[in-house]
């Protein structure tokens, strides 16, 4: 029971985590908070469903769909509302969070329309399969899923370190006029990094669809929610933290659900967020903020 | 005459016009020092179910449990506010966004007293209360020409207009006063503010206390207007539009949240079909509106420019 729990907590923290690292990855470059990043989140899950069930494509397929559909948004959200609010006079910081608010109510009530309000079933046979391992159960899909994440979360940290494009992003989050000065093509580099951000909120889509068996345009808002507080606490901008941050989030909720009042679930991450910002503002893995951000 | 005028209809979404505009003032005020709340629909519910509870549990008069409501929200944003300060703009918007959502959660959760998602029903309705209450002096709406009914929305909308006007009064003096002028050097430059001998830590928790306590005026008015509230009339999508009510109609000038109210609550009503996409076209106007207009429709500058008009036209020129 303990143990099987545990599985549940760590898959469903590894998906929270590549959601958080959407997150981080736009506030470390550009500091600004993407609301609609849950929503590129509900959209990539709506393609998987579309895909496999309707289509009825093979998973690997869908798992490509996804991660093209969300990269077009993110290109479109970065060049339509977050471009045109950069460098200009007398915008307040506080324009990019509301105008990345509009398009998250755009895309939840636009699949809202399209797509109903209920819940879709992800159909894959893919989901049932389990292994038995003593007296628990773990199903391949969380194996999958962990993999997956952890891919992810190391094959982020070789690409910022190693890769020049990586490099250049750092520098670009460092500071975005001397990066500029220094021959970097700070506007390619933010494209490109919201792109990525909102292909992983894709992938994160489909894994949720698979391990939760349903999909609806209300997942995005407690999702991007979760996101949120998982960045505040585990550091905004800040890689490792957010991976910590998911797990941390994901295994206190199954735990909450199986031996207290399941009710309250939703509320966790809240009072996390609330907590964290009273004690230790800056994250458990954070450094001072910087000021002016 | 009079009677054929009023229709209840109309009535009725005038007080939610008038309820709106003081949900967009609860915005504006925080704004103007800077912060921006993304938890008004937190705090409005406070005060909803306060009063909600207070009269209907207790039997106490609706004013006294209005006053409570909106009281006990407003003692919550200092609760809140004060250490929230130390977070900077974004920061602040998300651990507000995060309370008005604990704030639902627990709506949902503690059935015991606001019974769960069903909702509290039979709240003392506001027109009503005083319709009987006036009965007990021998007073009659059909002495002044009304049916009960329509007398029982025209004591709403009264009381609402008297409400709204006392707070643009309130704010727009406020702002002309040491208090306004603090807040709005604040919002300009915090630090500047601070070495001018502001103290900011108490303007910023006034401003945002101020906010919460509008907040949970218009949530008990709103509950004793309605007779009936759960806790989906205070997400976070009730958040998102009335922050949107300030944004669109200009977040710089108390005029921009009042026009910003009233125009995006009859919107919807004119135009029956659209209130279906409603949502859809807020997030497009978000959008676009802080890509070509961030300050809204109202700023000051236009304002001036339509005094100007105003003036030539009358010859002084």
């Amino acid at each position: 029971m303990l143990l099987e729990q545990l599985v549940n907590g760590i898959t469903l923290g590894s998906i929270y985590a590549i959601v958080a690292l959407g997150f981080t990855l736009v506030f470390g470059v550009l500091g600004i908070i993407n609301m609609a990043h849950g929503e590129i989140f509900m959209v990539g899950a709506f393609v998987g469903v579309m895909t496999t069930s309707v289509l009825g494509w093979p998973l690997w397929l869908a798992f490509i769909a996804s991660i093209v559909v969300t990269g077009i948004l993110g290109y479109l959200l970065e060049r339509i509302t977050l471009r045109p609010l950069r460098g200009k006079k007398g915008v307040s910081h506080l324009a990019p969070l509301i105008s990345t608010i509009g398009v998250s109510i755009l895309l939840e009530n636009l699949s809202h329309h399209i797509f109903g309000a209920g819940n879709q079933p992800f159909r894959s046979s893919f989901a049932e399969i389990s292994i038995e391992i003593g007296s628990i159960t773990i199903y391949l899909v969380q194996i999958v899923i962990f993999a997956i994440s952890i891919l992810l979360m190391i094959g982020l940290t070789i690409w910022l370190s190693k890769t020049k494009a990586g490099k250049a992003l750092r520098a670009t989050a460092e500071n975005l006029e001397t990066a500029s000065i220094l021959g970097v093509d700070t506007k390619k580099i933010i494209t490109l990094t919201v792109i990525i951000a909102s292909a992983m909120g894709g992938i994160a889509g489909i894994l949720v669809g698979m391990a939760f068996n349903s999909v609806s345009p209300q997942m995005g808002l407690s999702m991007g929610l979760k996101g949120l507080a998982i960045i505040i606490l585990g550091g905004m901008g800040n890689v490792k933290g957010a991976m910590a941050g998911g797990l941390i989030l994901g295994l206190s909720e199954t735990f909450l659900v199986a031996f207290g009042d399941s009710g309250y679930r939703d509320a966790i991450a809240f009072i996390m967020i609330i907590f964290i910002l009273l004690l230790r503002p800056q994250g458990i893995f954070g450094s001072k903020i910087a000021e002016g951000r | 005459m009079l009677a054929d005028i009023i229709n209840p209809y109309f009535l009725q979404i005038l007080s939610f016009i008038l309820i709106n505009i003081l949900l967009a003032i609860s915005v504006y005020v925080p704004l103007s020092s800077g912060q921006l709340s993304l938890g008004s629909a937190g705090f409005m519910g406070v005060g909803a179910y306060t009063s909600a509870l207070l009269t209907i549990h207790f039997d106490i008069p609706l004013i006294i449990g209005i006053l409570a409501g909106a009281c006990v929200a407003g003692i919550l944003g200092i609760i809140v506010g004060i250490p929230s300060l130390r977070l900077s703009g974004v920061y602040l918007a998300i651990a507000t966004l995060g309370l008005g959502e604990v704030i639902r959660v627990i709506f949902v959760n503690w059935e015991s007293l606001t019974k769960g998602s069903i909702g509290l029903t039979g709240i003392p309705q506001m027109g009503r209360e005083i319709l009987n209450f006036a009965k007990g002096f021998g007073f009659d709406p059909a002495m002044i020409g009304l049916k009960s009914n329509q007398f029982v929305y025209l004591v709403i909308v009264l009381i609402l207009l008297l409400l709204v006007i006392a707070t643009i009064w309130f704010v727009v003096r406020q702002q002309n006063s040491r208090v306004g002028r603090s807040l709005s050097s604040i919002q300009m430059d915090e630090k500047a503010a601070e070495s001018m001998g502001i103290n900011i830590t108490y303007y910023k928790v006034l401003s945002f206390t101020q906010g919460a306590f509008l907040a949970g005026l218009a949530g008990a008015l709103f509950a004793h207007v309605m007779g009936y509230i759960s806790p989906s009339d205070f997400s976070y999508h009730r958040a998102v539009e009335i922050l949107i009510f300030t944004v669109f109609g200009g977040s710089e000038v108390i005029l921009g949240a009042v026009f910003g109210a009233t125009f995006l609550t009859l919107v919807p009503e004119v135009l029956r079909f659209i209130s279906d996409y409603r949502y859809i076209i807020y997030g497009i106007v978000l959008i676009i509106l802080m890509a070509v207009r961030p300050q809204g429709i109202f700023d000051i500058h236009l304002l001036n420019r339509l005094k100007g008009l105003k003036r030539s036209k009358g010859g002084v020129r």
